[in-house]
């Protein structure tokens, strides 16, 4: 394996001080080569010469869930994400990776334009029954997961819109997904042909602005976008939003008023909309605004534990994936909140089947489900 | 080499993994010898089996905390097995007898978060706390934030539960000077009691003034901590922090009583204390030299070393309660220079000389500085190498630390000599 310069860099001033011991993957599985400094000194001794990649290791740097604890408490302020997912496009451009289930899921998507599989006519099925519109400067993007997992949420996001008089287009069948699952596990390029259809289709129905309601989503339209767009020599010229952060604005001004929610609550950060693009405070706002009472679980914003879903994770690492959301969904029974509210699909998903798994009794929703429910 | 029940790795990349500290000493891997294998016990039990297993073989075991310091102590001389802690995290807070009882991988932080909620602190911990483990700190006999007022570790450690080939004791009082700075070879901490403090309402000041001047300040009221940054080390805290702090020598105090300082450059300083290492990313390398010196002596120590010393530099000194501060030398160095980088770490040795000149000690000996350990433990010294010789016939605990053995003191000495 090739350590380039990039790569090099961060080994020379990682400072192995193990504050990375947050990282959510080797709190479960307490190997070092797990860990972002046993990662980096691995990368050291394949430079050195002194150990030799193998499958495990590779194996090991897809354990991460990218989830970016270990950049919140870096000593020496490293990029690790950004690393991460190039040592895991490193890997697959030496013939080392995509693992087996990265394969299926960029397989899938190859031919169904989603990594579910499902036909192309079929992301649009949760629509039906709204009015709306197929082009215009605001679209709502809603995502694979939601489209064709979690429809409640995009229901539940476009009835809101509707109650607040916003008017959104949406593009149907002709939304793809945005990539983030291949950028996440090191399959770049294909992620590249998504950027280039979604791209395409905003340019020819003017669109200006785009708002998501997936955390996954709106980490990939917000920072990698702009990233590809300036490497493949596209202009980037969208305004992307969640949809907490749209929400938030129309409740302050006045656009949607919530009844009380009289219950406790606690919000669980997702990792892509909080700690990769620094959305913590709008949602609490959200809850806030609804009469909630708000408790913090003891982990939150930048030092809040990922749900062990993302970074190609759940699909390929099924019990780890579980054992993180285990231990996330057990300091939100801490606090004795009636509801564990999120703002991602995956997050959504992945903690109610943690949930039921321990055997714990808590509504885990969407933010838009709970507000829909509570306006007029 | 495998017992059915511990988790254990013998690949050999987690035997790689497990076989270093933060220093990147230069040729010492020449000298070291990857281990056979690394377990993970769960338990004080499974830390007696392991060392059965070590005994019949004749195999060095190595304890490991979170191998956040950099003086050799957890480098594998001989092979043999590491033993990793991670596992024995747990701990109790006693609030009637204000002790936390510690399992030997519990780290720093998380004991005191958990303190916190009960209105209670640790009187001393590491400036590495978000990751460094109780039995790493007290084998290496650290000094940290609160030293000021309560001493190392050493001072505010109760009880020690130890496992041997004999078996397992705990030990107390006078003879826990067997254990602590020893670097596990004279016995592994499967259990450690603690002292806490009440928290407190604590303010953070800071002041521009000399080391002299800053002595004067420290020891004349009754303040929890002090620590010191000369104007080199704030010159590279800011370029490394994008920070814009006065490139003065700047003294910081956290104390419970009033002082005529800067509140707002205090607690920059306070909340930035975990993060000593940032200004590697400048270096890329860092090279450390760390002495303990009559706090009287400091401002002599750092002006003779800084005037010795090429490449970019700055220190740090934690007061401790006795007149006494450690001083810990930050130099910007690369390692890809294979010539220059080398020459950067005679700095730690020399600074070893001077500070010696002037009444110092070396802050800790581990394998780096185990020619060292004489003047350091002074007195004690023929008493607990008998000791070792005793419980540990066959030099298996951790061979190579505090107590020198083998080539690598032959060659540290030697570059000594050339520093």
């Amino acid at each position: 394996m090739k350590i380039e310069k990039e790569v090099e860099d961060a080994i020379l001033k990682c400072a192995q001080c193990f504050y990375c011991r947050v990282c959510p993957a080797f709190t479960v599985i307490k190997w070092e080569s797990v860990s972002p400094r046993g990662k980096l000194y691995a990368l050291r001794g394949i430079k050195n010469g002194v150990i030799k990649l193998d499958q495990e290791l590779v194996e090991d740097f897809f354990r991460c869930t990218t989830c970016g604890a270990c950049e919140e408490v870096c000593q020496t302020s490293l990029n690790l994400v950004d690393l991460w997912e190039k040592v895991r496009n490193d890997l697959v451009k030496d013939g080392k990776a995509p693992l087996v289930h990265h394969k299926r899921i960029r397989d899938l998507a190859e031919k169904f334009d989603n990594p579910y599989g499902e036909p192309r006519e079929k992301r649009e099925e949760w629509i039906r029954g709204f009015k709306y519109r197929d082009s215009g400067d605001t679209i709502y993007f809603a995502g694979c997961t939601a489209s064709f997992r979690a429809p409640e949420i995009a229901k539940s996001t476009v009835n809101l819109f509707n109650k607040a008089g916003l008017e959104v287009a949406y593009l149907g069948r002709y939304e793809y997904c945005c990539g983030s699952p291949f950028l996440r596990t090191g399959q770049r390029d294909i992620a590249y042909e998504f950027f280039k259809k979604n791209i395409e289709e905003w340019r020819k129905r003017g669109v200006k602005r785009i708002i998501t309601s997936c955390a996954g989503c709106y980490r990939t339209l917000l920072l990698d976008y702009p990233k590809i767009a300036k490497e493949l020599g596209y202009e980037w010229n969208f305004e992307v939003l969640h949809s907490s952060q749209v929400l938030n604005k129309l409740i302050k001004e006045g656009k949607i008023s919530p009844r009380k929610l009289d219950a406790t609550v606690t919000y669980h950060d997702p990792c892509h909309l909080g700690r990769h693009a620094k959305v913590y405070e709008e949602p609490r706002e959200v809850i806030r605004a609804m009469g909630a009472n708000l408790v913090e679980m003891e982990r939150n914003r930048g030092d809040s534990f990922c749900c062990g879903s993302g970074g190609g994770v759940k699909s390929q690492f099924k019990d780890l994936a579980l054992s993180m959301g285990k231990i996330r969904i057990n300091e939100a029974r801490e606090t004795g909140a009636e509801y564990l509210i999120s703002c991602c699909p995956f997050c959504k998903y992945h903690m109610k089947d943690a949930a039921k798994a321990e055997g714990i009794e808590i509504k885990v929703v969407d933010l838009v489900e709970v507000l829909d429910e509570l306006v007029e | 080499m495998s017992s059915a029940e511990i988790p254990f790795s013998e690949s050999p990349i987690q035997r790689y993994l497990y076989s270093h500290d933060v220093s990147n000493a230069p040729l010492i891997g020449l000298f070291l010898k990857m281990p056979d294998a690394v377990y993970q016990p769960r338990n004080e039990q499974e830390v007696l089996e392991i060392l059965k297993i070590a005994k019949e073989r004749k195999t060095p075991v190595i304890p490991r905390g979170a191998g956040t310091s950099g003086y050799g102590g957890v480098l594998p001389t001989k092979g043999g097995i590491i033993i990793d802690f991670t596992r024995m995290d747990a701990f109790e807070v006693d609030e009637d007898k204000m002790l936390i009882e510690c399992e030997p991988g519990a780290v720093w932080w998380d004991i005191e978060k958990k303190l916190n909620k009960k209105g209670l602190s640790l009187r001393v911990y590491p400036s590495s706390a978000l990751s460094s483990t109780v039995a790493g700190w007290i084998a290496q006999d650290g000094y940290g934030y609160g030293s000021l007022k309560y001493g190392g570790i050493r001072d505010n450690v109760v009880k020690l539960r130890i496992v041997d080939f004999n078996g397992v004791r705990e030990v107390e009082g006078e003879e826990l000077k067997k254990y602590v700075g020893m670097e596990g070879t004279t016995g592994l901490i499967v259990r450690a009691w603690i002292k806490v403090k009440k928290q407190e309402d604590m303010r953070y000041y800071a002041f521009f003034v000399s080391p002299n001047e800053a002595e004067k300040l420290v020891y004349s009221g009754d303040h929890y901590t002090a620590f010191f940054l000369d104007s080199g080390y704030i010159k590279l805290k800011n370029m490394a922090f994008g920070t814009n702090m006065p490139e003065k020598d700047t003294l910081m105090i956290a104390t419970t009583q009033r002082l005529e300082g800067d509140e707002s450059i205090g607690e920059e300083i306070w909340n930035g204390r975990f993060y000593p290492l940032r200004i590697k990313k400048l270096g890329p390398s860092l090279v450390e030299a760390e002495n303990i010196l009559p706090s009287n002596k400091i401002e002599e120590y750092i002006t003779l070393l800084k005037n010795k010393i090429k490449s970019p530099n700055g220190s740090e000194v934690c007061y401790i309660k006795d007149r006494r501060g450690a001083v810990l030398t930050f130099i910007l160095s690369d390692e890809r220079k294979k010539i220059a980088y080398p020459l950067t770490w005679r700095y730690s040795l020399k600074a070893v000389k001077i500070a010696k000149r002037m009444g110092g000690v070396s802050y800790s000996t581990g394998l780096f500085l185990s020619h060292e350990s004489k003047t350091l433990l002074g007195k004690d010294y023929s008493e607990i190498l008998a000791f070792k010789k005793k419980v540990d016939p066959n030099s298996l605990l951790n061979p190579g630390k505090v107590f020198p053995e083998g080539i690598i003191p032959f060659f540290i000495r030697l570059a000594g000599l050339i520093a």
